[in-house]
């Protein structure tokens, strides 16, 4: 008797270790056009934050719309704010929900109507992967060429893969020249070789003190100089270009600056310049509140007023956070998904994201408002955006940032010979490309 | 009856067994599906049988580094290996010193580098020691009048300095088996000893080393798996995005997550596992005669 009641014991104990593998029924109502964040939030996104609050649900009024997201809550907050304002009389709401490795779980979730998100908020490099995956349906299915005539040209060539465009721009970033108005003497230099002078003047490495620092093996950081020669890491048809001739003259023309930048890692980099040991740094606007912290009285110029010895301007990279719609969401809740869309293409958006975020906008209407206006750092941003060069969204490109930075760092800190690294990482990188397939 | 017991038997160990045949067995089975597969991004959901075509190219394509990183691997691991143990067991012989004061407390301080987690060691030392503006070892040499080092921009004082801080953060654990093996030896072997004349070397290699050979050598072995395997020390600080040092040191585990993780081709990163997997389990038999032989 004993031994029965053991063995079903056990058995059931079996059972149940696999019950959790089951299916979990969903009250789903794609059907009605319903609300799929309820099951988004209960299975997938367990233990997750959401950024806006829950609202009232009521389906036979309103649809939710839920987009997933990897970047700063607080920004996430100022978006819908806004645009759940803009739609309040369509009943339409958005819910932003943060996910930690975005990428993954959309590789996970992307075609699952069920568990996965609407649509997705994410910067625009990545687009080129989920639009291969063939999750995504195309921007122009839901808002006109009239609703986006505002929106800076650059961005909209961000959101675009092979002739399509997947991702409706909304903010963008880029690197900016940022110095501390009491260490540096003099005005800020018009060109690049100036620069270089007044860097040799101002560095003293054996004591650690810099009048410049910058990332300067790191390939994002770098972009300003590569575009600038005309290089490029990867062109639009999938072929690295680590060894051509521009690059080569591009990564030439920076090892001359690396060698007074010091080890040149972010961490480096933010702490000499924090702790005033640097003049100056070539960083995102996300430095700023740190330097804001450390109480540093600090100036901003855009690297598109540094002329190269070649005559044409710096030109970074610029990555564009945007919105994309899942194909299924785009099937089942069209109108929902087009309102949204509409929404945050309007200028208002830009305008609170530059007020309360410091975010640089994609409409080019946000920055007629006097406030926004006369924050230095976003005009910065705004004038770079003339010469800046969205990262490339191919595929491809997330296996370039390790040859590229290998090859910097090989030429930059290795001390090995230009040429010789170059022929090097192309080897690498076209290996890599091809090991991707 | 027999039959019944037999039966009895299997259903106490089932839940057990499904709970490694869930979490152990099938993914090892399911990736050495993918292996035979060409998943990647360009095939998410399309990809198709494609026999052993990934294996050829991981294990025949020299530059694809595979081979390169298998050498790193075992030298990595010879290296580490006889260098904790020949450090930890004079440590912990010294430790174990008569007439020693303090004992205690030089043992709490040892252990303080295994209590830390890896990933806060390993950033400490990056920036508290290696960096060439505020790394200590360049701060001596400032202040010896040298130049600074970048300890990490070249592969063979990289490998040197990631052996350091793996030594630093493993040698705690090794100390720790070596002193609790002395103590299982019965002192009255080396008074017998030294009453025979034998000297320390002597005591050491006769009684010393015999005595702890069978209760250091699973410690020895599971240090050696540790090792092999280890991925954080050099990826963290060597490899960090946006962080290169210039050093290209791959063992297979960082060439695995290079694979795995930045070319989205699963079926090529697959076969990469199965071969680790592969070898893990060949080393693993291997040490494990050995130490049938020695117990």
């Amino acid at each position: 008797m004993k031994r029965k009641i053991y063995g079903t014991l056990c058995g059931l104990l079996a059972v149940g270790m696999v019950a959790g593998c089951g299916t979990q029924g969903t009250a789903s109502n794609a059907a009605n056009g319903g609300n799929a964040s309820g099951t988004a939030q209960d299975t997938a996104a367990e233990g997750e934050g959401t950024d806006a609050a829950e609202p009232e649900q009521n389906q036979a009024e309103s649809q939710t719309i839920t987009v997933w997201h990897d970047g700063d809550e607080s920004i996430m907050q100022v978006i819908a704010e806004e645009v759940n304002k803009e739609l309040e009389p369509e009943n339409v709401t958005v819910a932003f929900e943060k996910k930690s490795g975005l990428t993954d779980q959309l590789q996970l979730y992307g075609n699952d109507e069920e568990n996965g998100p609407d649509m997705y908020f994410y910067a625009h490099d990545s687009l080129g992967m989920f639009a291969e995956m063939g999750i995504l349906a195309p921007i122009t299915d839901f808002v006109s060429a009239e609703d986006e005539k505002d929106l800076l040209p650059m961005t909209i060539e961000a959101g675009t893969y092979q002739g399509t465009q997947y991702l409706l721009p909304v903010y963008y970033e880029t690197l900016l020249f940022l110095y501390n108005q009491d260490l540096w003497e003099g005005e800020v230099p018009e060109t690049t070789d100036e620069l270089y002078v007044y860097m040799e003047e101002h560095t003293d490495t054996a004591a650690g003190t810099y009048a410049v620092v910058n990332q300067h093996s790191t390939a994002y950081n770098v972009a300003p100089f590569i575009n600038g020669y005309g290089a490029y890491i990867i062109d639009e048809n999938a072929n690295p270009g680590l060894n051509t001739e521009e690059m080569i003259e591009a990564v030439t023309y920076n090892k001359q600056f690396a060698e007074l930048m010091g080890e040149g890692d972010y961490d480096t980099c933010n702490t000499l310049f924090n702790e005033q040991k640097a003049a100056a740094i070539i960083g995102g606007p996300w430095l700023v509140s740190g330097i804001k912290e450390a109480g540093i009285n600090y100036g901003i110029k855009s690297l598109s007023e540094f002329t190269l010895p070649n005559g044409k301007p710096l030109a970074p990279y610029s990555g564009v956070q945007g919105i994309g719609v899942l194909k299924h969401a785009g099937e089942n809740k069209k109108d929902a998904v087009a309102s949204v869309l509409k929404a945050l293409g309007k200028e208002n958006v830009g305008i609170s994201l530059a007020k309360k975020s410091s975010c640089a906008p994609a409409n080019e209407k946000s920055y007629e408002d006097a406030e926004v206006a006369a924050d230095e750092m976003i005009m910065a941003m705004r004038a770079t955006a003339e010469t800046a060069q969205p990262m490339p969204n191919l595929p491809q490109m997330s296996v370039m940032w390790g040859p590229a930075e290998s090859f910097l760092a090989a030429v930059n800190k290795s001390g090995e010979d230009v040429a010789t690294a170059a022929e090097t990482y192309q080897q690498a990188a076209v290996t890599a490309v091809e090991d991707m397939q | 009856m027999r039959k019944k017991k037999q039966i009895s038997v299997w259903m106490h160990s089932l839940p057990a067994m499904v709970l490694i045949g869930g979490i152990i067995v099938f993914p090892i089975i399911y990736t050495a599906y993918i292996s035979l597969t060409n998943m990647n991004l360009f095939h998410w959901d399309n990809y198709e049988m494609i026999g052993l075509d990934n294996y050829v190219r991981a294990l025949f394509k020299v530059d694809t580094g595979f081979l390169t990183a298998i050498l790193t691997t075992l030298l990595w691991t010879a290296l580490n290996m006889v260098f904790q143990v020949v450090i930890a067991f004079f440590m912990a012989l010294g430790l174990n010193a008569p007439g020693l004061r303090l004992k205690n407390v030089y043992k709490t301080l040892l252990m303080f580098p295994w209590a830390m987690p890896a990933y806060v060691s390993i950033l400490l030392w990056r920036v508290g020691i290696y960096n060439t503006e505020f790394g200590l070892a360049n701060k001596v040499l400032s202040a010896l009048g040298f130049e600074k080092i970048n300890y990490l921009s070249q592969n063979i004082p990289a490998f040197i300095s990631c052996m350091v801080l793996n030594l630093w953060m493993a040698l705690p654990f090794m100390i720790m088996m070596f002193d609790g093996a002395f103590q299982s030896i019965d002192k009255s072997y080396y008074e017998s000893a030294r009453m025979d004349g034998a000297g320390f070397w002597m005591q050491v290699f006769h009684i010393t080393v015999p005595s702890v050979k069978p209760i250091m050598a699973p410690a020895v072995i599971m240090t050696t798996f540790t090792t092999f395997k280890q991925f954080d020390i050099i990826y963290l600080l060597t490899q960090q995005k946006g962080a290169l040092t210039g050093a290209t040191l791959q063992t297979i585990i960082t060439y695995a997550h290079q694979n795995a993780f930045v070319s989205n081709n699963y079926g090529l990163s697959s076969a990469v596992s199965m071969i680790i997997f592969v070898l893990i389990v060949v080393i693993s038999l291997f040490l494990n005669r050995g130490l049938k032989e020695e117990v």
